[in-house]
């Protein structure tokens, strides 16, 4: 018998296009640049964990319900070795050759912002797990989605709680960190405090990877001021807190985001922690009832700490929070349709175990008012909104 | 007084400027090879101090020679193993042998240690010297003088042992220290050994001070490599000499320029020295 090997070809093409139809239908495949090295090592770790939680529990409760069926999830990692333009080129890989089905954004706002363009191009939707600084979210994209609500969201409430709390305090010193969320947040604060009548006595920046703060510290010290807000990562973070107190630098109120929310920033500063304020999108005393694969804020944390052996901050968070919102928006669409999907985005109305997430038109979260955290007795405590605070703000200089 | 407190803080952050710096400029005035590792190897340093502390109680202060001395094995372990075989090539070669010599370790430190940041906290602090309108942390001065004390040692065993004037010869003269029956692979490892010696002190001493993260190992290269390009190229003193100037230049630069510019008067006058005086301030001629 002849074969010939037109019909063998055709067999071949139908067999693979079979193959693709059932791979493109048993599984979600979401791309997750990380940076896994470099100086930004830390929270993409963070963030993997929280990916993986919400993995965990999709897949083992069958998968996404996509009508009537059901998607396993797969993610697929790469290492953007903490430098934006290697995310860039790693996300237009994972749309054009991974072929995705929608993107989780880099670590950070300065990534996410460089990130989004990519997605917009290909028209594929990405959640962004830690983007909070306007500057972000002002391009007019239609495929960004962002669960942190913006910066002002935390300089705001901290603000006027240093308004009634400390009537006195009138003076105001800041020092942030030279890159996009840092600064985006210290100028919020500066517009949160001159809103209050109080006065900026000191506004300087410091370059990205400065290991030594004395002399800003020295300058900040010589304005004696009654609040000091310093901008940064816990590296910075942790640096400045010790060299504040060995200049013997002494307010009644000391702001330091992000990092006292984390608890390696407690370990390695340890009394020094003492009353600093702070605030992040999620602790564990949230108290939400949610729609998603996790039921509630407590049972996400109670299967965090299964799986990882201790609580979860807000970056672990929010790696769980980008997945159960795509989970919910793809479940109400029907469909992995990006249209459809991004349509459902943008109605929002989404009952996480993060809080209740809505979208504005630009794409950041607007549905929701952080925490406003303190660290009293080495442990974070929750101040502000009432409702969940669990204690009292306190004032003493920490010096 | 703002101006007198800008001077202490950087002489204080200076001395350990000079600690991180001189080891470096050790290999480079030697062995003509720019350790890309030294970075990480100050990195581990710190790492070997903090476990310590936390698993014995011991002072890093105290550990230093101790973290030293195990990273001199390392180090010269790595310098005859690996390093010495590609000797005879190209510079560029040594340089991209010890950058992913520099990859692996980081790494490694990576997936044993995790990312996060950590910190030796001492129980009590060493708390502040209060002179009146200036303050000086007292962990940075301790650590500067037992740094400085380690530098000295150093100086001593390359002057007045006969080790210290095999590596000198090597340096001078390779073929010439050969001849003269020098083995010239074994002062290499040695060399590279107190190069890593005095990176493992360095780690040790500044895990008191600053956050310890494998990824903070670039930093402190970077720093090492400006240290030695001001003081001149494989000078002990001009290592020493060069960290207090940066330290100083950088606080400064942070006073008149603002914090945000502290490295750009730095870097201006370096380029201004490059221009004047390129073996730096006090190195010698044929070294760089």
């Amino acid at each position: 018998m002849k074969l010939g090997i037109r019909p063998l070809l055709a067999g071949l093409v139908l067999a693979a296009a079979g193959s693709t139809s059932s791979f493109a239908q048993d599984k979600l495949l979401i791309g997750a640049p990380l940076p896994v090295t470099g100086a930004l090592s830390p929270e993409g770790t963070k963030l993997k964990q929280g990916y993986e939680l919400w993995q965990d529990q999709v897949n083992a409760a069958g998968g996404i319900k996509v009508g009537d069926q059901q998607l396993k999830v797969e993610l697929r990692y790469y290492d953007y070795q903490s430098a934006t333009p290697r995310a860039i080129q790693l996300a237009e890989k994972l749309i054009t050759d991974d072929k995705v089905n929608f993107l989780f954004s880099p670590f950070g706002s300065g990534a996410t912002k460089a990130t989004s363009a990519v997605a917009e191009k290909y028209g594929v939707p990405m959640i962004a797990s830690s983007a909070s600084s306007v500057e972000v979210f002002d391009q007019g994209y239609k495929n960004l989605f962002g669960v942190y609500t913006d910066n002002s969201t935390f300089s705001e409430p901290i603000a006027e709680l240093v308004k009634t709390k400390l009537p006195d305090a009138k003076r105001v010193a800041i020092l942030a960190r030279n890159d996009l969320y840092p600064l985006s947040l210290a100028n919020e604060f500066e517009k949160s405090a001159k809103k209050r009548g109080l006065e900026v006595v000191f506004f300087e920046k410091y370059a990205i990877g400065t290991l030594d703060h004395a002399s800003a510290l020295t300058q900040l010290r010589a304005t004696n001021p009654d609040w000091i807000i310093v901008t940064g990562y816990i590296n910075d973070l942790i640096t400045v807190r010790k060299q504040a107190a060995d200049l013997r630098i002494s307010g009644s109120v000391f702001t330091l985001i992000n990092g006292p929310a984390y608890q390696e920033w407690i370990d390695a500063v340890g009394p020094l922690a003492e009353n600093v304020t702070t605030a992040s999108w999620f602790h564990p005393v949230v108290k939400y009832q949610s729609d998603d694969v996790f039921g509630s804020s407590a049972k996400f944390v109670e299967l965090f700490k299964q799986k990882y052996g201790s609580e979860p901050d807000f970056t672990q968070a929010s790696g769980a929070a980008v997945g159960v919102v795509l989970q919910l928006a793809i479940e109400r669409a029907g469909s992995t349709d990006h249209d459809k999907v991004r349509t459902e985005l943008q109605k929002g109305g989404f009952k996480t175990f993060f809080g209740p997430i809505s979208f504005a038109p630009s794409g950041i979260a607007n549905s929701y008012v952080p925490p406003v955290l303190q660290i009293q007795n080495g442990k974070v405590e929750v101040v502000v909104p009432q409702e969940i605070a669990t204690s009292e703000f306190r004032t003493a200089p920490q010096n | 007084m703002l101006w007198l407190q800008v001077f202490v803080n950087g002489l204080a952050v200076g001395g350990l400027y000079a600690c991180i710096a001189v080891g470096f400029s050790l290999v480079w005035g030697v062995l003509s090879v720019i350790n890309i590792l030294h970075g990480s190897l100050i990195v581990l340093g710190g790492y070997l101090a903090f476990f310590a502390h936390q698993q014995w109680g011991i002072n890093p202060l105290l550990f230093a020679p101790v973290a030293g001395a195990v990273l001199f094995v390392l180090g010269a372990g790595v310098q005859g193993l690996v390093i010495n075989h590609v000797m005879a090539r190209p510079f560029l070669i040594t340089l991209l042998l010890t950058f992913g010599l520099n990859l692996f370790l980081d790494n490694s430190m990576l997936a044993l240690f995790s990312a996060d940041y950590r910190k030796v906290l001492l129980d009590p602090p060493l708390g502040v010297f209060d002179l009146g309108a200036i303050v000086v942390p007292a962990d940075r001065i301790y650590a500067t003088v037992i740094g400085l004390i380690l530098i000295g040692l150093l100086a001593l065993l390359l002057r007045t042992t006969q080790l210290g004037r095999a590596i000198i010869a090597v340096r001078m003269d390779r073929d010439a220290a050969a001849l003269l029956g020098i083995d010239v692979r074994r002062t290499y490892a040695i060399a590279f050994g107190l190069g890593a010696f005095m990176a493992g002190c360095a780690g040790a001493l500044l895990s008191v001070i600053f956050p310890i993260s494998p990824v903070a190992s670039a930093g402190y290269l970077g720093k090492a490599f400006v240290i030695c390009v001001l003081g001149g190229l494989g000078s002990i003193p001009g290592a020493v000499l060069g960290g207090f100037a940066l330290g100083i230049i950088e606080s400064f630069g942070a006073l008149f320029l603002g914090p945000e510019h502290a490295m750009t008067l730095a870097f201006l006058l370096l380029i201004l020295l490059l221009a004047v005086r390129p073996s730096g301030l006090l190195g010698k001629r044929g070294f760089a």
